[in-house]
């Protein structure tokens, strides 16, 4: 009689352990990859693989993965850096994702893009899942789901993904069973890589506010990450992303440039150091001046490497052998792919018969170089046409 | 003891939630016991509980005729002033005694399962249940792939169905002819699969906690006649209609004239009973109770399509908002032939192919479940636990998969919780 029993417990123990593997299975064939679309998603498990060692981590919105190319820091001055952005990056998550960043590797510096500061509650489900969905499971996680949730979120959802992309059975893609297990590499430690050119044109108006100050919410996490970055002896800096829109207000930079000062932090506001730093809003943006494209970001990242080398005394790593061996093969991969993406655009242009190739020898003019600082200048008559 | 103190404090505790109703159930438990109490001794308390039972649910179903201020009704109210209709008139019949446990009073009217849409328990039934209550491994295993069961048609099949009949119904000018029809036939299902599974729900869960209730369904469209389906659809209203209603008036022991009136007038309640607007259904299916003892036909196949198209028919009076729109509705199956553009309309209504291929999936799976549904419980009572734990896994996974629930998704409650 006992032995019958254990033999039913142990049965019902298998099958309660096959209906986990298969509930495992279903989830994961469910959940987006974000490989070939909206690939910001994929970001944050994307550093997994390669965390320890960065000198600096950048947190922030669109506004840090779109702006500073990291591998352009190593190929200039030999800084080793990783971006830990997501769209829609508010300050919470950030200090969420700084606090699970610092389980894994203590940078130097720590690079949190102010622009996040503006917002004070989470903006949609679909943001929240973009940065949460591909966390690893740990406090940070947990902290950083109940500090973002919509009110149509539930925790249980983040937990067992199938509670929300169940209705994903009928759009299933080939993507997601080519990434069933595992994802593609990031070469660009962060970097999103954007050739195309779509000069700044008409902004929307600047409206005036009925109230420029940030929210207690946002300076409660500002506190706390600054409070951590002081607790591991990491540098925290601020900065401001150079974009056109949306419009940084002077009230917003004022109350930041108070808190700098106040704490002893250094604060970069490269809206208003656009010149210095050589941009042109004709060329160096993908969408009309909200992000900078390839472009762009090889002016800014060479302008802030300098700083951050400076101020900061970063070593320089490329004499190192070992991680030269990763990052040249890394920046090999990186040129690769600017290379492709150039030519495909070209083709591009060739077929549509827009663009003008008689002033800077045409797209072939906007090759990487082959030493470091090399310039990509590109330019398209036409707003849209690379698009 | 305990274990019935939870459950009561159960039931409050999520009736808390609608507000002010919670003192409308509280006053009438309580004043239903007490009224018990004394209905042995003094029998004209039975007529003035019944009577002023009988205005409160008559008025709140007349309310928006009345030019009063708009008056919510407490949810379930339909459910358990019929129960304690029932009980009073028990007691006078002298049926049993009078319950002297205010906690075992205040369950058979609060318990949570049933509290929001049924089944229509008897006193009696109650009572046992409550008593022979026995919590087993086997009656867990029995109580959970039940309520799956009932998810799975909540979710799967009624959220889906829901669609495109909520697509239909919303635009009566727009859709017909073909497309009242696919409203009429996909709603058939919709409530079906909604209200049967919001009972294995409540069943399976009362019956994880060791109480068996009563069934409410028996596989209704299979029945061969309108007076069968009304043996096998909601059967403790049927019940309850026929045990308070229909013998009181003198059932059809006094001719067939006699019988024909009582017949329509319990069906008559039952209209009222649904709402205001349904009085017109109920007596119609009085009617085609009556006219399917006049005309049966020799195959039980057609039989059965023909009540199933019956009855669907009349379920127009639960999809379209009042009388007039119905009968248009009806009328336009007849005269608006626009039969050859339906596949195409209704495939923009909001349902993917995925989504048409799980539900007709789905709608054979009931069937088949239905058809056959004593010989598959007895095979699954006979399963091994790790087969029958199999099987609720896989149709655990099956709802989470195939549901529709969660953001995207529009949360709907059970249909006939609004009763």
């Amino acid at each position: 009689m006992r032995k019958k029993r254990g033999k039913a417990i142990l049965s019902t123990g298998a099958v309660l352990v096959l209906f986990c593997i298969a509930l495992l299975l279903i989830s994961r064939l469910l959940e987006p990859k974000y490989m070939t679309e909206l690939e910001e998603g994929s970001f944050i498990s994307q550093y997994y693989r390669e965390a320890g060692g960065h000198d600096v981590i950048f947190l922030g919105d669109c506004e840090v993965y779109a702006n500073f190319s990291p591998l352009e820091l190593y190929r200039d001055y030999g800084i080793t850096a990783y971006i830990r952005g997501t769209p829609q990056q508010l300050v919470w998550m950030s200090y969420y994702v700084a606090e699970e960043t610092f389980r894994y590797e203590t940078p130097r510096v720590l690079v949190f893009n102010v622009n996040a500061l503006r917002y004070s509650e989470p903006v949609s489900e679909a943001y929240n899942r973009l940065t949460i969905d591909k966390m690893r499971w740990s406090g940070s996680k947990v902290g950083i789901i109940l500090a973002s949730m919509t009110e149509e979120e539930q925790f249980l959802s983040y937990v067992f993904p199938i509670l929300r992309y169940h209705s994903r059975f009928d759009r299933l893609t080939r993507e997601d069973f080519a990434y069933f297990v595992g994802g593609k590499e990031n070469f660009f430690n962060g970097f999103q890589l954007h050739t195309e050119v779509v000069p700044a044109g008409t902004l929307p108006v600047k409206k005036v506010l009925p109230d420029y100050r940030f929210e207690e919410i946002c300076c409660q996490y500002l506190d706390k990450l600054r409070l951590l970055c002081e607790e591991k002896g990491t540098d925290l800096v601020l900065v401001k992303a150079p974009s056109l829109y949306p419009y940084w207000y002077e009230e917003y930079d004022a109350q930041i440039k108070e808190y700098a000062a106040e704490y002893g932090l250094s604060y970069y506001n490269f809206v208003e150091r656009s010149e210095d730093i050589g941009l042109d809003f004709s060329k160096d943006t993908y969408d009309g001046g909200y992000h900078l494209n390839l472009s762009g970001a090889v002016k800014l990242s060479r302008y802030f490497g300098n700083i951050l080398a400076e101020e900061y005394g970063l070593a320089d790593h490329r004499e190192d052998p070992e991680l030269a061996a990763v990052y040249d093969k890394k920046l090999q991969k990186y040129d690769d792919i600017i290379e492709e993406r150039l030519r495909e655009q070209e083709d591009e242009a060739d077929r549509q018969g827009t663009v003008d190739r008689g002033i800077t020898g045409g797209i072939n003019g906007l090759r990487p170089g082959s030493g470091a600082g090399a310039e990509y200048q590109y330019r398209c008559r036409q707003p849209g046409v690379c698009r | 003891m305990m274990i019935n103190l939870l459950l009561f404090a159960a039931g409050l505790g999520v009736y808390a939630g609608y507000g002010i109703s919670m003192v409308y159930l509280l006053a009438v438990t309580l004043a239903g016991y007490l009224a018990g109490r004394l209905i042995p001794r003094h029998h004209s308390v039975m007529w003035i509980s019944v009577v002023l039972q009988v205005l409160v649910l008559l008025l709140l179903r007349v309310r928006n005729w009345l030019p009063w201020p708009p008056v919510v009704a407490p949810i379930g109210i339909s459910y358990f002033t019929l129960q304690i209709i029932a009980y009073h008139v028990d007691l006078y019949r002298g049926k049993y005694e009078p319950e002297k446990n205010l906690l075992t009073f205040g369950l058979f009217v609060t318990y949570l399962p049933h509290l929001f849409m049924g089944p229509i328990e008897p006193y009696a039934g109650m009572r046992a249940a409550l008593e022979e209550r026995k919590i087993s491994g086997d009656s867990f295993l029995k109580g959970a792939v039940r309520s799956l069961w009932g998810l799975f048609k909540k979710l799967v099949i009624a959220a889906r169905t829901g669609v495109i009949v909520s697509a239909i119904s919303g635009e009566p000018e727009r859709f017909q002819g073909a497309f009242a029809l696919a409203a009429m036939l996909l709603y058939a299902v919709q409530l079906y699969a909604d209200f049967s599974g919001g009972m294995d729900i409540v069943l399976g869960v009362s019956r994880m906690l060791g109480i068996r209730m009563s069934e409410n369904f028996d596989a209704p469209y299979l029945a061969q006649s309108v007076r069968e389906f009304w043996r096998r659809w909601h059967i403790t209203l049927g019940d309850w209609l026929r045990e308070y209603v229909y013998i009181p008036l003198g059932g059809s022991r006094r001719g067939k004239r006699r019988r024909f009136l009582n017949t329509m007038v319990t069906f008559l309640v039952s209209g009222i009973w649904h709402g205001g607007k349904y009085l017109l259904w109920g007596l119609l299916h009085g009617f085609f109770v009556f006219l399917g003892e006049k005309f049966r036909i020799g195959s039980k196949t057609l039989n059965r399509i023909g009540t199933f198209l019956v009855v669907s028919f009349l379920w127009s009076f639960f999809i379209w908002p009042d009388t007039a729109t119905v009968l248009r509705m009806a009328g336009s199956v007849f005269t608006v032939f626009n039969y050859d553009v339906l596949l195409a309309g209704i495939g923009g209504m909001g349902l993917s192919g995925g989504d048409w291929i799980v539900l007709g999936a789905a709608c054979l799976l009931l069937w088949m479940y239905d058809w056959k549904s004593r010989a598959l419980k007895a095979r699954f009572c006979a399963f091994p636990t790790a087969a029958r734990v199999g099987v609720i896994g896989l149709l655990a996974l099956t709802v989470l998969t195939f549901g529709r629930y969660g953001i995207g998704f529009t949360a709907s409650e059970f249909i006939y919780s609004g009763f």
